[in-house]
């Protein structure tokens, strides 16, 4: 696979998300998949970021620690981003008379990197523009750097400033006098693959707002939240789009109110939704542990980010899938999922919904940074299949036959009992956050209390028999697929969850990594509680090596994999410093994982 | 699907075939002490909801924790008994939820001004359309009578036997500076004037808040069902405008000599929570009803 990579570096709020947003987007549409990836500071304005885009025409979910092209807003970016590029890479800056020091002209050197000082100040003042133009100037560079036909970026901005008709004018006078500047630096040019149509229809979207057109999707007509990093692009979103939904938004004053008019909501009988990052997830523990002894179906959203406490707020990290599991007071029946990438936000949502009220449970659906702030190539969601499964009482004739004490049913089969809602007319109850008998009376007996303990926790064997296995993921003729049959027993098996699989399939569809000699998979876990085991101890007992890929310090799924089945993982790939697996990173650890012989075959396939 | 909800209730129909006490009577027994507050206050909400024609499958009742939540399994009504504290948010939830149905939080003293503070404060700022009934009887009674931010300051304690030492919140000043749209005070003695002024408060466009001086005659030594008794009135029969919010706050502060009951304030022409909002605007339907596939077709255009 050909991958061709740019990065836009700068201060925070000097427009590099707008620059990254028309790259990437013009690129998509010009036929190629493209990944978007943001580095920032928890701040406002100041400090350095980045957007990174990787393209190919071939299918790519992941980033690479060095790129061919760096474009710099400021001269910070020369001082630390010089030595992100790769041999033969190409620097744009318009800092003036910038002299890099000795160490860095080494480097440059070295790498026969290409320095090009594009004089966006000094263009602008004589196009008498403001210094905010300087972005779409450098971008019409960047694109014909790129060869891109200059007409795909005309189209995109006339669509961005389609009712801003002076600013429109004045972004095209830019494009025309960047391609112009080009011109000048004829021989400075990245070639990337022939594009390739299909890739022209595909969404490009972040996993933030591919989840909130899931959530939409599935019904939800009510989301409460308290803005937290990397939660709040869900938040924005939804509000965003609010006047064409009719949805209800509600920015609540605390994590504990969101969580509580969630909570209502789904007890009333709406759909309702909160999504919170680390901290703002352990004030809504409380209220995780009153839906359980409630019985009341909810979803949680728990985006991920490195704690403790505020830790690194804009950065990643898979460091609380033990939380979600364990999260809150007394023993109850929990589904904890994780999405991978902006498909999963979007289909899983609807399948959260429908667990939480067949089962009338609480699912808590990890995500990450990650995954909530990365561009993402897809197919256009399915729309057609989905089915709404709410588990409820609503033919009036059964409604009139209910008794009060079908609510909490303890001698049901799986642990569910029947469930209507307020304001249907039947028998009434307590949804009681006391220990109560069937009908919701407080009861402290201790028959009742182990009558009712049991109920709930039978939902999980019950949940545990219905949920997917998880997923086996193999090369074959150059393409991913999901290996089905129970007999394939790969010699290598990686195992991971959330957003690394996006990673861990393009480190496998990179073939060099594949001999004829050495048979490598990947398990992935998307349902990770209740935990099913049996795919991974066929494979694992199977297996030469196994490889535990996680963001996070313990291994947290390893842990849960020993836990339930005694079975140890032989290596961990283990991250923790708030970034994502990059493609070459991990291919590199990987290898240095693989036995010898095969190691060899590898290196020299390179 | 179509869930059968109750789409009207009459709220100025007499009750010749609507629901009676009994339709909300619980074979339950009572578990408060002699003499509490509760009993009053209990009566007085099943005899408003009968004289308001509202039948139990047609309210939900929101009980936080404390000894008024032992009411939750005491009587008919979809009924939710939560945390302590946390009443307001869930109750608000639902009432988003569902705006035809109507909605009753209950709470203590203890619980709603100290861990539930903060969601008060924004209940009354947010203006939701439910009601609020503030059980107020000086203390925690459920864990033996500790001081709650209502208890007089000095009043010794369990957990303060030499007297609290911590200054006494002046709730309704405090209630009165959010800016509230209904504020009446009853006395849990007196069930007719409570259920009078549940009818109004569960009548009102937005957030009601309901205070009711409640007797705790094994906690409260310094507040007790005699001397609310010898020192209450009625505002009504002073002549007492409840459009007045100047007059009212005044009157609600002061408890010195004489305690003012009865509707002390309100105001209909403030647009409550679901009102203000700009997507929910002429909508017949209520999100309880709308949970279905919706298509997103034309916002997925957006990302192409």
């Amino acid at each position: 696979m050909v991958r061709i990579s740019l990065k836009i570096v700068g201060a925070s709020g000097q427009g590099i998300d707008s620059i990254g947003e028309v790259v990437a987007k013009a690129l998509k549409r010009a036929g190629y998949c493209v990944f978007g990836y943001r580095e920032y500071p928890s701040l406002i304005k100041g400090g350095h970021a980045s957007y990174q885009i990787d393209f190919s025409d071939e299918e790519i979910r992941s980033s690479e620690t060095k790129v061919n092209i760096v474009i710099a807003l400021n001269h910070h970016g020369l001082e630390h981003n010089v030595t992100d590029l790769k041999n033969g890479g190409i620097l744009i800056h318009s800092t003036e008379n910038w002299k890099f020091p000795k160490e860095i002209q080494k480097v440059i050197d070295d790498r026969s990197l290409k320095i090009v000082e594009f004089p966006v100040e000094k263009i602008l003042r004589d196009l008498h523009a403001k210094p905010i133009l300087g972005n779409i100037l450098l971008t019409s560079f960047v694109w014909a750097v790129l060869g891109q036909k200059i007409a795909n970026l005309k189209e995109m901005v006339r669509e961005r400033f389609a009712k801003k008709k002076d600013l429109l004018d004045l972004n095209m006078q830019c494009i025309e006098t960047g391609v112009e500047h080009h011109k000048k630096h004829n021989a400075l040019s990245v070639t990337p693959p022939k594009p390739k149509k299909k890739w022209q229809n595909h969404l490009l979207l972040t996993g933030s707002k591919a989840m909130g057109l899931g959530v939409i999707h599935a019904g939800c007509r009510v989301y409460a939240g308290y803005p937290m990093t990397p939660s709040s692009p869900l938040l924005s979103y939804i509000a965003s789009v609010q006047n064409e939904t009719g949805m209800v938004i509600k920015q609540a004053e605390d994590e504990i109110t969101a969580a509580q008019i969630m909570s209502g909501a789904m007890l009333m009988g709406t759909r309702a939704l909160t999504a919170t990052s680390g901290g703002g997830f352990d004030l809504m523990s409380e209220t995780v542990s009153l839906n359980g002894i409630l019985e009341n179906p909810t979803v949680f959203v728990l985006a991920q980010r490195p704690g403790p406490a505020t830790g690194l707020p804009t950065w990643t990290a898979q460091a609380d899938l033990l939380l979600a599991i364990h999260t809150a007071h007394g023993e109850f029946t929990r589904c904890v999922l994780a999405v991978s990438d902006a498909t999963d936000c979007f289909t899983l949502m609807n399948e959260a919904f429908n667990i939480a009220e067949e089962y009338q449970i609480s699912v808590i659906v990890l995500t990450d940074k990650q995954i909530a702030e990365a561009l993402y190539t897809e197919s256009p969601f399915e729309l057609k299949k989905t089915k709404i499964k709410r588990g409820l009482v609503t033919d009036p004739e059964k409604l009139k036959k209910l008794t009060a004490a079908d609510r909490y049913d303890p001698k049901t089969k799986n642990g569910v009992s029947l469930r209507w809602l307020p304001g249907t007319e039947a028998a009434t109850y307590a949804a009681q956050g006391d220990e109560h008998s069937a009908d919701g009376t407080v009861e402290e007996s201790a028959e009742n209390t182990k009558l009712q303990i049991d109920k709930r926790m039978r939902k999980s064997e019950a949940l545990k028999r219905e949920l997917p296995e998880p997923e086996l993921f193999r090369m074959e003729n150059g393409n991913c697929k999901v290996e089905n049959n129970k007999d394939y027993a790969p010699d290598i098996l990686l195992i991971g969850w959330g957003s690394t699989k996006s990673v861990i399939l393009d480190v496998l569809r990179d073939s060099q990594l594949i001999t004829q000699n050495l048979k490598l998979a990947y398990l992935h876990f998307t349902y990770l509680w209740p935990l099913k085991t049996e795919r991974f101890s066929t494979l694992c007992s199977k297996a030469k090596k196994t490889i535990l890929i996680e963001g996070n310090t313990q291994g947290q799924l390893g842990m849960l994999l020993k836990q339930e089945t005694g079975m140890p993982i032989h290596c961990k790939i283990l991250k923790y410093d708030g970034r994502p697996f990059f493609s070459d990173e991990l291919q590199n650890e990987i290898e240095n994982l693989l036995p010898e012989q095969s190691r060899e075959e590898s290196r020299s396939d390179h | 699907m179509s869930i059968p909800l109750q789409t009207t209730h009459s709220a100025s129909s007499g009750p010749s075939t609507g629901p009676t006490m009994k339709d909300y009577s619980s074979s339950n027994r009572s578990t408060w002490c002699d003499g509490c507050g509760n009993y009053g206050i209990w009566t007085a909400i099943k005899g408003a909801l009968v004289e308001l024609g509202i039948s139990p499958w047609q309210v939900l009742l929101c009980y936080d924790v404390g000894c008024h939540g032992n009411m939750s399994d005491k009587l008919q009504g979809y009924r939710f008994h939560g945390l302590h504290g946390r009443v307001l948010p869930f109750a608000a939830g639902a009432k988003i939820a569902n705006p035809k149905l109507p909605v009753i939080a209950f709470g203590g003293d203890g619980a709603s001004f100290s861990e539930g503070i903060g969601h008060l404060v924004h209940a009354v700022r947010s203006h939701y359309p439910i009601t609020f009934v503030l059980h107020n009887n000086g203390n925690y009674g459920l864990t033996c009578g500790q001081a709650s931010s209502l208890t007089p300051q000095n009043q010794p304690m369990n957990t303060a036997p030499n007297g609290v030492a911590e200054a006494t919140l002046n709730s309704m000043d405090f209630i009165f500076s959010l800016g509230p749209t209904f504020v009446a005070r009853g006395f849990s003695g007196d069930i007719k004037q409570m259920k009078s002024i549940l009818k109004a408060a569960l009548s009102h466009r937005g957030f009601a808040f309901v205070d009711i001086l409640q007797a705790c005659p094994t906690y409260n030594h310094f507040a007790t069902h005699t001397m609310v008794m010898e020192r209450y009135y009625k505002v009504e029969d002073e002549g007492h405008d409840p459009n007045d919010f100047k007059k009212a706050r005044a009157l609600a502060i002061d408890t010195g000599e004489r305690i003012a009951t009865g509707i002390l304030y309100r105001n209909e022409n403030i647009p409550n929570f679901i009102e203000r909002l700009v997507p929910r605007q002429n909508v017949k339907t209520t999100p309880v009803e709308e949970v279905k596939v919706q298509d997103v077709s034309k916002l997925m255009e957006e990302f192409i």
